[in-house]
């Protein structure tokens, strides 16, 4: 489905990411995983298009999205959500998650200009809101959230745009047991609606009991990809995590 | 020496003098956005607060009160200048930057526009809208150097505003104080967990900042056109410098205070006064299309 | 609908021409207000070069009529025009520009049109000014009923749009502008559509202006005029419609109640701005917000 090939970056030189190459199958849960400063975040901001790579090829379905902006990628169907929460704080929960069926408001500006709000999507907003369990504090304001349910007002929110591949960045992180398998289960039933979804991740509960593949990164380079399992045993992946953090 | 040489030899020199008085404005500016990452858009009232606390000073008091010869008077003006600016400083900080100290950072930018407001008003119900003479002793007597002309009063500000810069940069990079000034400039948080107060550091910073900005008005009162809002005509060249030269950068202000310095005076030679601050805000735009963060520039990634 | 007949009244229970022509300028600044809230209380933008846009609408319409000849309404027109051209231009700015360096270069803007106003004399006759200009309409109290209309449907058709998913759109880009553009959203043509209608909406004021004084001098457009719309805005609400008009009728009649204490009264421009910024961030509809919670 999104597919990179020889993909480069560097900061000011630190090789970020190296070369690296890789395949998103569709309707699976694909987990990329490495520890600290391996590269991941990076690699997702090059696929969601904060970054533009310094070489290699990268296409989504056959388009290319070399070049392509990061809002452009939105409406060929990829979303994401950010390590550090990003929300619009000031806004209720409601209008978060309506904020984000943005690529498909399509009524004329004329119409907004002359007659208001349209009240389109208010029923699917409260419906994804639902999704995630926060139907009840609909208008409250998102920043008085606590944090876990923070994480999920964004997941809500991205899943407004209708994607097809689905990205998000450290999910798991700062949630407690019970929130995290709340998430768990939430990204079983987005793969199961027909969404790919492609974690990074340093948790490794999450990515060996729900995902499909696993992808393992360090310094910037690829270091192995199979199924859980499989890189459970691996010794060179066992080989970068020691001496660094195995589990959130 | 031929004409067009000494013009120029003239001119450079007219513009260190300028810039000199540039510098020590913009440097406070600087210096607050370095430790603080605000703007004081009050700054360059702080000039002109100092100006005229100057002004009063040697009109009223240095020499009818104290009897004091006017060159002593001038001096002492400029001392009593940079003990408002330092009050002034105290005030705003307690006022507008400790209270606002976390969140949204563009508040206390908004805030100080507002201080800036009421300063300028409170100014001119205090003064009137017209503008006062403020004659420096020293403005009068010329120096002669072949063909080049100095007066004692720009050998006076390149003096003041040397020594001032000097023995702020010795402060910063050898006193105990200088640096840990420096270390709350560059992370608030852990020099806060090495023992030292940074709001106390913040304040101090400030304090020295308001306190430049008060001299520097004393010192560019014969320049100004002195009414309540002779600030608004300095300040838009401050920020040019500020931005030129890198926000929270010292060497690079002082290059682009003397840059900005020299451009006034050759626009003033060849094209006529009024377009100074139209040269000079057309090359900040330019400056802040090509490179904004300044001529020295720090590199700074978006964290996502 | 109630506030529309309060307003249609007033012209009659205030009698003096000078308090007529209050309510005048109380109008105007209610359009600037409004101008400026669309890019700064709901896109987020941190715009210090309002002033500009009502300077050149005024003396592009200004000068299109007197100098050339032009028909009211259509220099109009091209005075809005070029604003709004020029607001497109500060937003060119805005894309690449955050915060403060964002307020800098807004402020140069200002002070750049400022000085080619004064300097351009061949055109704007600089400081000397242009004398015995003409409103479109005789009198006070009819010039008040059109500037007053104008605002009104300007009210309304911005409060449209901000209730519209237009409105999400620019919120979320004043609130995150990064998660924004994962949604899908395009912050750079939103601000141009922020800073150009906004800019155009000054220059419409800005038509007004000069009819209304009688005379043109660059100087009611420096930038201290930026300060006294931001002012209104914030003083006011950020980010909500009724926000501004309230900053900006307070704003101008405060003064004007308070001229007793002579040429003190404008420090209510900086003394509000600091107190609000300081204490009631949301402005004066955060204060009435709070009022009301506190008695239901």
């Amino acid at each position: 489905m999104i597919r990179a090939q020889g993909l480069s970056k560097s900061f000011g030189g630190v090789r970020a990411v190296q070369e690296i190459s890789i395949s998103v199958p569709e309707k699976s849960i694909f987990a990329l995983i490495g520890p600290n400063g391996a590269g991941k975040s990076t690699l997702l901001n090059l696929l969601s298009g904060i970054y533009q790579p310094d070489s290699g090829d990268l296409s989504f379905d056959n388009h290319k999205l070399i070049g392509v902006p990061a809002y452009a990628r939105v409406r060929l169907g990829i979303a994401r959500t950010f390590q550090k929460i990003r929300l619009f704080k000031q806004l209720t929960l409601l209008e978060n998650v309506r904020a984000g069926f943005h690529i498909h408001q399509d009524a004329p500006f004329w119409e907004y200009l002359l007659h208001g709000s349209t009240g389109r999507f208010q029923r699917e907003s409260l419906e994804l809101l639902d999704f995630v369990g926060l139907a009840a504090r609909a208008n409250e304001r998102a920043g008085a959230l606590p944090y876990g349910q923070q994480r999920m007002l964004e997941i809500a929110r991205a899943l407004a745009t209708r994607p097809r591949l689905f990205m998000l960045d450290e999910p798991a992180a700062g949630l407690n047991t019970a929130e995290m398998e709340f998430l768990l289960e939430r990204l079983e039933q987005i793969r199961d609606r027909g969404v790919t979804v492609l974690v990074v991740e340093h948790n490794m509960d999450l990515v060996m009991n729900v995902a499909q593949r696993v992808f393992v990164m360090d310094h910037g380079v690829a270091l192995f990809e199979g199924a859980p399992r499989e890189v459970q045993a691996n010794p060179r992946v066992i080989e970068a995590y020691l001496g660094g953090e195995f589990a959130a | 020496m031929n004409d067009l040489v000494a013009l120029v030899v003239q001119q450079s020199l007219n513009g260190v003098y300028l810039g000199c008085l540039y510098v020590m404005v913009a440097l406070g500016l600087t210096l607050i956005y370095g430790v603080l990452n605000q703007i004081n858009f009050a700054h360059a009232d702080f000039v002109t607060v100092g100006a005229f606390a100057a002004f009063f000073t040697v009109t009223r008091f240095a020499t009818k009160a104290l009897g004091l010869p006017d060159a002593g008077a001038y001096l002492l003006s400029l001392i009593v200048a940079l003990g408002v600016g330092a009050l002034l400083g105290l005030a705003v900080n307690a006022a507008v930057f400790a209270p606002l100290r976390r969140g949204d950072e563009l508040r206390p930018l908004i805030a100080t526009i507002g201080v800036s407001v009421l300063l300028e008003n409170f100014q001119l119900w205090l003064f009137g809208p017209i503008p006062y003479q403020f004659d420096s002793p020293f403005s009068r007597e010329t120096i002669r150097v072949g063909r080049i002309f100095f007066s004692a009063q720009s050998v006076l500000v390149v003096t003041v505003s040397a020594l001032a810069i000097s023995a702020l940069y010795l402060f910063m990079r050898f006193t105990f104080l200088g640096k840990a000034l420096r270390a709350v400039a560059q992370d608030r948080e852990t020099a806060g967990l090495m023992g030292i107060n940074p709001n106390l550091l913040i304040g101090l910073t400030i304090v020295i900042a308001s306190a430049l900005a008060g001299m520097a008005g004393a010192l560019l009162g014969p320049v100004l056109v002195l009414t309540p809002f002779a600030g608004a005509s300095v300040i838009v060249k401050a920020f040019a410098i500020v931005i030129i030269g890198g926000f929270g950068n010292m060497q690079g202000t002082i290059l682009a205070g003397i840059l900005v310095g020299i451009i006034e005076a050759f626009t003033v030679q060849y094209l006529g006064s009024g377009l100074i601050d139209l040269v000079v805000f057309v090359l900040l735009l330019a400056m802040l299309v090509v490179r904004p963060t300044g001529l020295i520039a720090e590199r700074k990634e978006e964290n996502v | 609908m109630i506030a529309i007949a309060v307003v249609a009244a007033l012209p009659w229970l205030i009698t003096t021409s000078y308090w007529r022509g209050i309510l005048v300028v109380c109008a105007m600044n209610v359009l600037l207000a409004l101008s400026l809230n669309l890019v700064l209380g709901y896109t987020g933008q941190l715009n210090l070069g309002q002033s500009a846009f009502f300077g050149i609408g005024a003396y592009v319409s200004t000068i299109l009529v007197k100098t050339y000849g032009w028909n009211f309404w259509l220099a109009s027109l091209a005075a809005v025009g070029a604003a709004g051209l020029l607001g497109l231009a500060l937003a060119a700015f805005a894309v690449r520009l955050r915060g403060h360096y964002l307020a800098i270069a807004s402020l140069g803007f200002a002070v750049i049109t400022y000085q080619v106003l004064v300097n351009w004399e061949k055109v704007t006759e600089g400081v000397r000014g242009i004398y015995g200009i003409v409103p479109p309409v005789r009198g006070t109290m009819a010039l008040f009923y059109l500037v007053a209309g104008i605002a009104v449907v300007v009210y309304v058709l911005m409060d449209n749009v901000v209730r519209s998913p237009v409105g999400d759109t620019l919120r979320s880009i004043r609130e995150d502008e990064v998660s924004a553009a994962s949604l899908g959203v395009n912050g750079a043509i939103w601000k141009a559509f922020a800073f150009g209608s906004g800019a155009a909406i000054a220059g419409l004021a800005g038509c007004f202006y000069p009819g209304f004084v009688g005379t043109l001098v660059p100087d009611a457009f420096n930038i201290v005029e930026s300060f006294t719309m931001m002012a209104m805005v914030i003083v006011g609400g950020m980010g909500t419609m009724i926000g501004p008009v309230i900053g900006a009728v307070v704003l101008t009649f405060l003064p004007e109640l308070l001229r007793g204490f002579g040429e003190s009264r404008l420090m209510i421009y900086g003394l509000a701005l600091t107190l609000v910024v300081l204490f009631m961030p949301g402005g004066m509809v955060q204060a009435w917000l709070a009022v009301k919670a506190k008695f239901s």
